[in-house]
């Protein structure tokens, strides 16, 4: 039934976009997975307009036979956010790229453009701040819809509050452009919403003056509980690094055998830390810091390079597990920085109970976590053993006063730590607004609020407790 | 464990792909084409692959993507021919000058891409000490930088041989393996105990990672240099597997050298659009390429292009630029006249 829906349309989809821009048979499976491997979906067909007019006319269409879809961008969600559970459509919104405007500390663009090139088109004295570790190719739709962190994250934010405007196309077919507004604003319910109210089309957003200079710092620690430290110090004497981050041993071991080697110390935890601003307020920050790095024991360390190998090697830590294990589950659970310490040590705890590498790399400075739990896909018992070992993370992260997700999304991988999290009461909240939103239950189901049943013994790990 | 399993899925190598980057679709892309190859799955993605490889460079898991394409894919009997052709660029030039006004497609596109053939030049002096390996393109579209790179060459003192032939880059990446091979045996045994100065950079770079003992011409020039300076503003284009292979650095210190005033493109290692033979047989996804090569090169408002590898060239050319190789800054300099 559901296959005969969508092949019926299939020549209308062909006659809006231009038959190259349909796929079907078995090239849809290239659609399958985005950068959470762990479950294969399945397509039934997948549609990618060349712009925003097409887009539209696509989705009104899929939402007028009642054909349930997802909206991708290009295909980076870490949580399965864009994996089709239920022979959906995958509509590829990657082709609408383009810049509109740019005026004033803002600029206009397409969903499915690199975030990476928002800065690039945007006038050499402006940037744009949320830069998740895959800004290079993960498209501003999909970081929207993930509300997008990065390491710039604690000075300026994550997504949300780089966005100025969105326009969605709604489950009724509307398309409304929602602005960021004091009274009872809609636009912050779009944000991290991972496409179940409605499908972002394009979006206005925020530019940041270039700071007028940017400093790393790198310090090393013999004791992980000593950088946690450090990092609540920081903090302390008022200093708010643009970045903080933290790599420990497993980590710093596992991207010095990738091509992201940086001759970086094998030692316990290493701190990257950026400070910007001007040259006085930096330097003053950098006394501070540096200040704080002796009283917890660290040592600072002065890379040939100024850093940047440190740098890449942090943005390429995790799929640089790929020397490890060809796939990986990384979670991002943000704790309150105090707890850091202790959480980390219970990591490391839950790591040896279970027999599991886990390599730490993560936001210090905000307190979200990335333990990378690698696994071979090709066992079943190795998934699942990552599987309840991030379950385990997950449970002691949430108990530290810790949230379910702070960057990555819930998708299909982070379902059953939300009814974890929150009670009865406030889930139903949730399902309730969703059913408003989409009261057919076409866009992007069993993503963030689940609802769905699991479908094989995979999905049964992810989804239910034993 | 195949060398597609090494993927996982991150998309870091998505806008590093020139076929990515103008269609936008996942067929199109190293982590589309890789995953094709792990399911199993037969997909047009893996004939529009232009085999640049600066996949490889973008990708934090070291996926070994060149590798990849040339085991999975299968040359058709076009190419091959084409290739055998190119094996010996005499054949080449009597081909290419009966071909002219063929009504084919295949044929159109070549002389539209190449609109002029010279007969490679022939060189040879008593007891050799330098082998000047052209490569089959370079020989045929460009004599006179061969001959430039002659009489750099010469003029510092060394006996010289041309040797025309072909290094196999297009069998190796077309996927015939048996070809590629055996013409890599040959030049082992030819070059075998001999100083070889290879003129296309792509070229170099392919017999190098083939396990082959060659310079680069930029190489040589570098170890070569006198005190000498050259009055020019160029912007600078990395071919693919020169840069993959770190070739270009060296063409860019000869450059340094030089005192060259040097105005960088967009992303100078991105994609020509030529992909060897490539244009002939994917003309749309190549001409999109070159326009987005163009688009990056205009912006650095330069005419004159250093470009060490004669398809990049010949697509440079194409799209209106004035090409120049480093051995015509060297030796040609009185012909250029930047204006």
């Amino acid at each position: 039934m559901r296959l005969f829906k969508v092949m019926n349309i299939h020549d209308e989809l062909a006659s809006i976009v231009g038959e190259k821009w349909v796929i079907t048979g078995k090239e849809t499976r290239l659609y399958s997975y985005d950068g959470f491997t762990a479950v294969e979906g399945d397509p039934s067909m997948v549609v990618l307009p060349g712009n925003e007019e097409e887009a539209i006319r696509v989705v009104r269409l899929l939402l007028e036979r009642q054909v349930k879809f997802v909206m991708r961008g290009t295909g980076t969600s870490l949580s399965g956010a864009t994996v089709p559970l239920g022979g959906e459509v995958v509509v590829g919104m990657a082709r609408l790229n383009r810049v509109y405007s740019q005026s004033g500390l803002e600029i206009e663009v397409g969903p499915g453009i690199a975030n990476a090139m928002v800065t690039k088109n945007a006038p050499p004295h402006l940037f744009y701040a949320p830069d998740p570790s895959s800004y290079m190719v993960s498209s501003i739709g999909g970081n929207i819809s993930h509300d997008s962190g990065g390491v710039h994250v604690v000075k300026y934010g994550p997504t949300v509050n780089s966005v100025v405007s969105v326009r969605v196309i709604l489950a009724g077919g509307q398309v409304e452009d929602v602005e960021y507004g004091p009274f009872l604003s809609s636009l912050p319910i779009f944000v991290g919403a991972e496409g179940t109210l409605g499908g972002i089309l394009r979006a206005r957003l925020r530019l940041f003056p270039k700071p007028a200079t940017r400093k790393s710092i790198f310090a090393t620690f013999d004791s992980v509980r000593d950088a946690g430290r450090a990092v609540v110090d920081i903090f302390r004497t008022g200093v708010i690094p643009s970045a903080l981050e933290m790599m420990d041993r497993n980590t710093i071991r596992v991207v010095e055998r990738s091509r992201y080697r940086a001759n970086a110390p094998d030692v316990e935890a290493l701190l990257l830390i950026e400070l910007d601003g001007s040259e006085e307020a930096v330097s003053e920050q950098e006394n501070l810091v540096s200040r704080v790095i002796k009283e917890d024991n660290g040592e600072r360390i002065y890379p040939d390079d100024g850093g940047t190998k440190l740098w890449n090697a942090r943005k390429g830590a995790f799929p640089a597990m790929g020397v490890v294990a060809p796939a990986y589950l990384t979670l991002d659970c943000n704790v309150p920085r105090e707890a850091l310490p202790d959480v980390l040590a219970g990591v490391a705890e839950i790591g040896r109970r279970k027999g599991v590498l886990i390599a730490n790399v993560f936001h210090a400075g905000d307190g979200n976590l990335h333990p990378l739990i690698p696994y071979f896909p090709d066992k079943a018992e190795s998934l699942k053993l990552a599987l309840e070992t991030s379950a385990e993370i997950m449970k002691f992260a949430l108990r530290m006063g810790g949230v379910p997700s702070g960057e990555h999304g819930i998708g299909i991988e982070k379902l059953k730590y939300m009814d974890m999290y929150y009670n009865k009461e406030e889930l139903q909240v949730l399902r309730r607004i969703k059913s408003v939103f989409d009261p057919g239950n076409l866009l992007n189901p069993c993503k963030l609020l689940g609802g769905c049943r699991p479908r094989d013994e995979v999905t049964r790990w992810m989804w239910e407790w034993d | 464990m195949g060398l597609e399993d090494a993927c996982v899925h991150c998309g870091f190598c998505l806008e590093a792909c020139p076929t990515y980057v103008v269609t936008r679709s996942e067929i199109h892309s190293p982590r589309g084409r890789i995953t094709s190859v792990r399911l199993g799955i037969s997909s047009e993605g893996i004939e529009t692959c232009m085999f640049c490889r600066r996949c490889e460079l973008a990708c934090p898991s070291g996926v070994e993507y060149g590798k990849l394409i040339h085991n999975v894919r299968e040359e058709s009997p076009v190419k091959k021919a084409l290739n055998v052709v190119m094996e010996r660029p005499q054949l080449a030039y009597r081909f290419f000058k009966s071909s002219e006004g063929l009504n084919s497609p295949v044929v159109r596109r070549i002389h539209e891409l190449i609109p002029r053939m010279e007969a490679p030049l022939e060189y040879r002096e008593e007891s050799p000490e330098i082998i000047l390996f052209p490569g089959c393109l370079m020989s045929v579209a460009f004599r006179r930088t061969v001959n430039n790179a002659l009489l750099f060459i010469k003029s510092r003192g060394y006996r010289v041989e041309i040797l025309n032939g072909c290094c196999g880059l297009s069998h190796y990446s077309e996927g015939d393996k048996v070809r590629s091979n055996a013409l890599i045996q040959q030049l082992r045994e030819r070059f075998k105990g001999r100083r070889v100065v290879s003129l296309s950079s792509n070229c170099s770079a392919h017999m190098r990672e083939m396990g082959l003992n060659v310079e680069d011409f930029s190489e040589f020039a570098l170890s070569e240099l006198r005190d000498e300076k050259r009055k020019l503003t160029i912007t600078i284009h990395d071919p693919c597997h020169a840069n993959l292979m770190g070739i270009t650095k060296s063409t860019r210190k000869v450059v340094e050298r030089l005192g060259i005033n040097v105005v960088e493109m967009d992303e100078p290692s991105f994609e020509c659009g030529a992909g060897g033979g490539y244009f002939i047989y994917h003309p749309e996804i190549a001409d999109r390429v070159m326009d987005v090569k163009a688009e990056k090169v205009k912006r650095s408002g330069q005419k004159l292009v250093l470009s060490t590898n004669p398809a990049c060239s010949l697509a440079l050319a194409f799209k209106g630029f004035r090409p120049l190789h480093l051995a015509d800054i060297l030796e040609g300099i009185e012909d250029l006249n930047p204006s």
